[in-house]
């Protein structure tokens, strides 16, 4: 779905500190409730009243009588299934976030600093753009149709970094030409050491607000596979499995179906705007 | 929100060659003429060969998956020599490189190999195929309609509480799964007021049987890809703010509407043109998803059954179609871009 791509600062100077803190102070506001909702989803499977696979309540039973949000098409407790269900759906999408942005990471500062390479990735991220996340998805279930969560990561990953890829890149060429890195060069080091002790302390910004949106773009592809049953299987607990479970009893009990949806789109809106938050502030957004 | 720029970006994905100054103004308007039409043969064969690559990237993986066509679909005790038979007829048993250069050149003629089931994968495709991108091809009118109005509406008011609002609205849009949003849809606009079908009932020849069945996957599309576009108009209208023309626009009186639709605006197309093409891909993914909700007579139900019969060939074609549609559009972002590239020198 997203990607972005930083650009240079705009000339202005370094930010003061007081500057710092009033940004900050604005941050706040929309950083909360992303860690509220973590949290809370995280600690969501010690609160839950009933176990996932215990029929407490009648088929799509209204909420109330001891279930705070009814039951599902097996009886089951929608609430307790909830606080069940984002565990692994985060867990996953902060692995792809963090695999996808590494990798990115290096690979975007070794496109800059070897052109050559740089022209290949370029190439790479020209071909995944033709291929729709869903369709890969579908192509990786099928080619390792026993690997669950995995398949769908690994899809997740292979089809994410090419654009991350270009992302990094974008906002590590202008640092390419400055004087401390021809230095470096100069100096004979490693393409990696200058990577690391060069370009990315000063990519922070770029590379957590990429961070951000891969995660918000993880949340996406797994619960998309999930809910076209590629990934958990049934008896699981998982908020996009259960809304295709429960659609058939929407209008018996629509917080079967209404609670998983409020959940995912919840996680994914918090999460952006605390990335758009953190972002820094010439920050470009732009497709890949 | 942060201040977004997106020029980065936009020159990180296009060819230097087609971005770059049309060669000396003296030329002659014929000379001129001839290398436009050479370069736009470049960018067509670019984007050919990129889709040809991809097309052999699935092609392959698809090869190195363990189990087959032949052993998919075999019947439970079909011996070893019928599973080999059956891999005969359907050509399995031919080496990868001869299947993928007969699949490759009969692309163009529109045969899309035969299904793991010995149906021509183009017939199963016919009437699904059109059906997905009618679905796609709505949604993105939709976006990009709404994405420059909305973004031109926050440019026009810089940093006041329509350019915020609009703003944390559009982030808060595009991080919304489109399958989820079409779930919330349906019990508002369907079960609750019983404004829309909630069930899309194809009529006998295929299509949806009335155009109301389409509002709801076409919003379900369009709203989150609305919000990622809107940002990206919003801040290349910003970036060309700046710039020197529009500058002296405002400086000469002009109102803010005409400066930013006839002075901003033009500047700020191949970004915008970039950023709605790559939607496109999200939005037939999207599409395929929306579809297995709605029950919409599209792909997503002929991939479905692909992805559990593990038809391969199926989606390798569909693949292929989703790929040339989008090449199509990423071909009309480059003319865009061209365009406004030599208007501009």
């Amino acid at each position: 779905m997203t990607t972005t791509a930083t650009s240079t600062d705009n000339g202005a100077a370094a930010p003061t500190r007081p500057g710092r803190r009033r940004a900050a102070r604005r941050a706040l506001p929309l950083l909360v409730p992303a860690a509220l909702f973590l949290a809370a989803a995280l600690a969501g499977p010690w609160l839950a009243p009933h176990t996932i696979d215990a029929p407490v309540t009648a088929t799509y039973a209204a909420a109330g009588d001891g279930a705070l949000l009814g039951g599902d098409q097996l009886g089951r407790d929608v609430w307790s299934r909830l606080l069940h269900g984002g565990g692994e759906l985060i867990g996953c999408a902060f692995l792809i976030g963090a695999a996808v942005t590494a990798t990115a990471a290096l690979l975007g500062c070794l496109a800059v600093l070897r052109p050559r390479a740089g022209r290949i990735l370029e190439r790479a991220a020209d071909v995944a753009i033709l291929l729709p996340s869903v369709l890969g998805i579908m192509l990786v279930a099928l080619a390792w149709p026993d690997g669950g969560r995995w398949a769908v990561i690994t899809a997740a990953v292979v089809l994410g970094t090419p654009f991350a890829v270009r992302v990094v890149a974008a906002a590590a060429a202008p640092l390419a030409a400055a004087g401390y890195v021809e230095a470096a060069l100069m100096r004979g080091e490693s393409s990696l050491s200058i990577t690391v002790r060069e370009l990315l302390p000063n990519l922070r910004g770029t590379v957590t607000a990429l961070f951000g949106l891969r995660f918000v773009e993880a949340v996406y592809i797994i619960s998309t596979a999930a809910f076209l049953q590629i990934g958990p299987q049934p008896p699981e607990a998982d908020w996009a499995l259960m809304i295709r479970e429960n659609a058939p009893g929407i209008l018996l009990n629509p917080w079967a179906v209404l609670a998983p949806s409020a959940a995912v789109a919840l996680l994914a809106i918090t999460v952006n705007l605390a990335t758009s938050a953190l972002a820094p502030r010439t920050q470009a957004v732009t497709s890949a | 929100m942060a201040a977004l720029t997106p020029g980065a970006a936009a020159a990180g994905s296009t060819d230097p060659a087609t971005a770059s100054p049309p060669g000396p103004a003296r030329a002659h308007s014929a000379h001129r003429a001839g290398r436009a039409a050479l370069r736009a043969g470049a960018v067509l064969l670019r984007r050919t060969l990129v889709l040809a690559a991809l097309l052999a990237v699935v092609f392959t993986a698809v090869e190195i998956l363990p189990g087959d066509a032949a052993t998919a679909t075999a019947d439970r005790g079909d011996s070893a020599a019928a599973i080999a038979a059956r891999r005969e007829h359907l050509g399995l048993d031919r080496p990868l490189w001869e299947r993928f250069t007969d699949w490759m050149t009969a692309l163009p003629t529109g045969d899309l190999g035969t299904s793991a089931r010995g149906e021509k994968v183009a017939d199963l495709l016919r009437d699904p195929f059109p059906n997905t991108l009618a679905l796609a091809g709505a949604a993105f009118v939709l976006t990009v309609a709404a994405s420059l109005a909305l973004g031109c509406l926050a440019a026009a008011r810089p940093g006041r509480r329509t350019d915020r609002v609009i703003g944390h609205t559009a982030t808060t849009a595009f991080a919304i799964p489109d399958f989820v949003l079409a779930t919330g849809l349906v019990l508002v606009l369907s079960l609750w007021t019983g404004w829309l079908p909630a069930v899309t009932v194809a009529d006998a020849s295929g299509k949806p049987a009335e155009w109301t069945m389409m509002i709801m996957p076409v919003l379900a599309l369009a709203i989150p890809q609305t919000g990622w576009n809107t940002r990206i108009v919003r801040a290349a209208l910003t970036d060309q703010a700046d710039a020197p023309h529009v500058e002296a626009a405002r400086l000469d009186g002009l109102s803010t509407t005409r400066v930013l639709l006839r002075h901003a605006l033009p500047g700020a197309l191949p970004v915008i043109a970039t950023g709605i093409a790559t939607s496109t891909g999200m939005l037939l993914g999207g599409a395929v998803v929306v579809e297995t909700l709605f029950n919409h007579p599209g792909m997503g139900t002929v991939l479905a059954g692909a992805v559990a019969g593990r038809d391969t060939t199926l989606i390798a074609g569909s693949v292929a179609l989703a790929g040339a549609a989008i090449t199509l559009v990423l071909l009309a972002a480059d003319l865009v871009r061209a365009k406004t590239a030599g208007a501009g020198r």
